[in-house]
């Protein structure tokens, strides 16, 4: 529900497990198979000479340390604050407004919801159920519209249909205060609360 | 595969791959049409997305993890560069001495801890791979509602299921076992000794509470009756 970027995810995800696993089948090679261990010190060798010769030329006049290093740091800053920003990415989407509209009406202005209208609205009509462990409403942007996320906790063993429709009928008694359709999401899930805690013996 | 069961055991992400893996989206629009109900998500736009992003991992873990690990090699190296810039001793060990030493490498460690190092290297990279490429189906279903979109984890379905067998074999709540897997409900029951236990009631009990819920994809369901009974139940 939530804008997370998958794709992002897959693509660094893949490339980081294809380079580490790379890197341990060589050195697993290179622990087993002696014939490996020459051709990597011949090949390692002449990638390590060529990059020293590089440090050697390129040193501030008159001091002894390369430039390269502080390229190299800088390179280094970009690529954390581009992990960061990758971070930061994570579990994004959620939302304050319910609704905003201009209001067509005489008076100049606009209408604003807030999604703790809904969220309020809902947890507490939830909140008095028996049936349920744990209830929790969130507001997200989908694309630009807002949508609700409704995560129920049924104690163990209820009937996932008949709650989800009594859930939904809430929901509509939204839709008739609010005055708009908002997107809704139903999630019906398990958690140690109510997996744990005393099952839902009489409906 | 990983299952969901209704008694006590932590359920978990399911993953499963193959060729049948009918997912949300354009198996659920088949089924829409052929029974006539309305669609999943009732309809709202961009439902269908939502729903795709509900049943499957977003990788979120994964993802922290692979960061949190480029973030720490690369403050490290950072130090250790930028120390190496102004001309200062190192702080653990000189760039350039380290690169000689990888260049030596069969030489210079114990063979078994390399090759340890490099089995546990390669493990963490096959960790970040498959969670990259597997499709990360996680164990959910579709509901049908004609106003939300409705999700709901394969362990709750579990529970659901096993107090119905519970009541239809009149047994308690330990001897039933219900176990969700991707596309198959499996029934565990151990009757209660010297009383009779018809599986067919029970399995058509199960099966009716299933049609009722209509979960999407659908399993299917499977009994097992176990021969030994039990005492004092």
């Amino acid at each position: 529900m939530n804008s997370t970027p998958r794709i992002l995810n897959r693509i660094l995800t893949g490339l980081l497990g294809i380079l580490l696993l790379a890197l341990g089948v060589l050195l697993v090679l290179l622990a087993g198979v002696p014939a490996v261990g020459v051709w990597w010190q011949d090949w390692a060798g002449g990638v390590w000479s060529r990059w020293s010769g590089l440090l050697d030329r390129t040193r501030f006049p008159g001091r002894q340390e390369s430039w390269l290093w502080l390229v190299a740091a800088v390179l280094l800053l970009v690529v954390i604050g581009a992990m960061v920003a990758w971070l930061a990415q994570q579990g994004k989407g959620r939302a304050g407004l319910l609704a905003a509209e201009e209001d067509p009406g005489e008076v100049p202005g606009s209408v604003r919801i807030g999604g703790g209208v809904a969220e309020q609205a809902l947890r507490a009509a939830l909140a008095g159920r028996p049936d349920l462990a744990g209830a929790t409403v969130a507001t997200y942007e989908i694309r630009g519209e807002p949508a609700l996320k409704v995560r129920v906790q049924p104690r163990s063993g209820v009937a996932p249909h008949l709650l989800a429709a009594e859930v939904s009928a809430l929901v509509e008694a939204l839709d008739a205060v609010v005055g708009k359709r908002t997107p809704v999401l139903i999630h019906i899930s398990s958690g140690a609360r109510s997996r744990f805690g005393r099952a839902e013996r009489v409906r | 595969m990983s299952h969901d069961t209704a008694s006590g055991h932590a359920g978990h992400d399911s993953r499963s791959f193959g060729a049948g893996a009918a997912g949300s989206g354009a198996a659920g629009a088949g089924a829409a049409e052929a029974s006539g109900n309305a669609p999943f998500g009732a309809g709202a736009a961009g439902m269908e997305r939502i729903l795709h992003r509900e049943t499957h991992s977003s990788r979120a873990v994964a993802s922290a993890i692979a960061a949190v690990l480029v973030i720490v090699l690369c403050v490290c190296a950072l130090l250790e560069s930028a120390v190496r810039a102004i001309g200062q001793p190192p702080w653990l060990v000189d760039p350039e001495s380290a690169a000689e030493n990888i260049v030596a490498l069969p030489g210079g460690v114990p063979p078994l801890l390399l090759g340890v190092l490099g089995a546990v290297v390669a493990m963490a990279g096959l960790f970040f791979l498959l969670s990259a490429v597997l499709p990360g189906h996680r164990a959910r279903r579709l509901l049908r509602d004609r106003r939300a979109a409705v999700v709901v984890d394969d362990e709750v379905i579990a529970a659901a299921l096993a107090r119905r067998a519970r009541l239809a074999a009149n047994v308690t709540q330990q001897q039933v076992m219900v176990t969700v897997s991707r596309r198959e409900v499996l029934v565990n029951v151990r009757p209660t000794s010297g009383v009779p236990l018809s599986a067919d009631a029970v399995l058509a009990a199960v099966r009716e509470e299933l049609d009722a819920m209509a979960p999407s994809p659908s399993p299917e369901v499977r009994i097992n009756v176990a021969s030994a009974g039990v005492i004092g139940a």
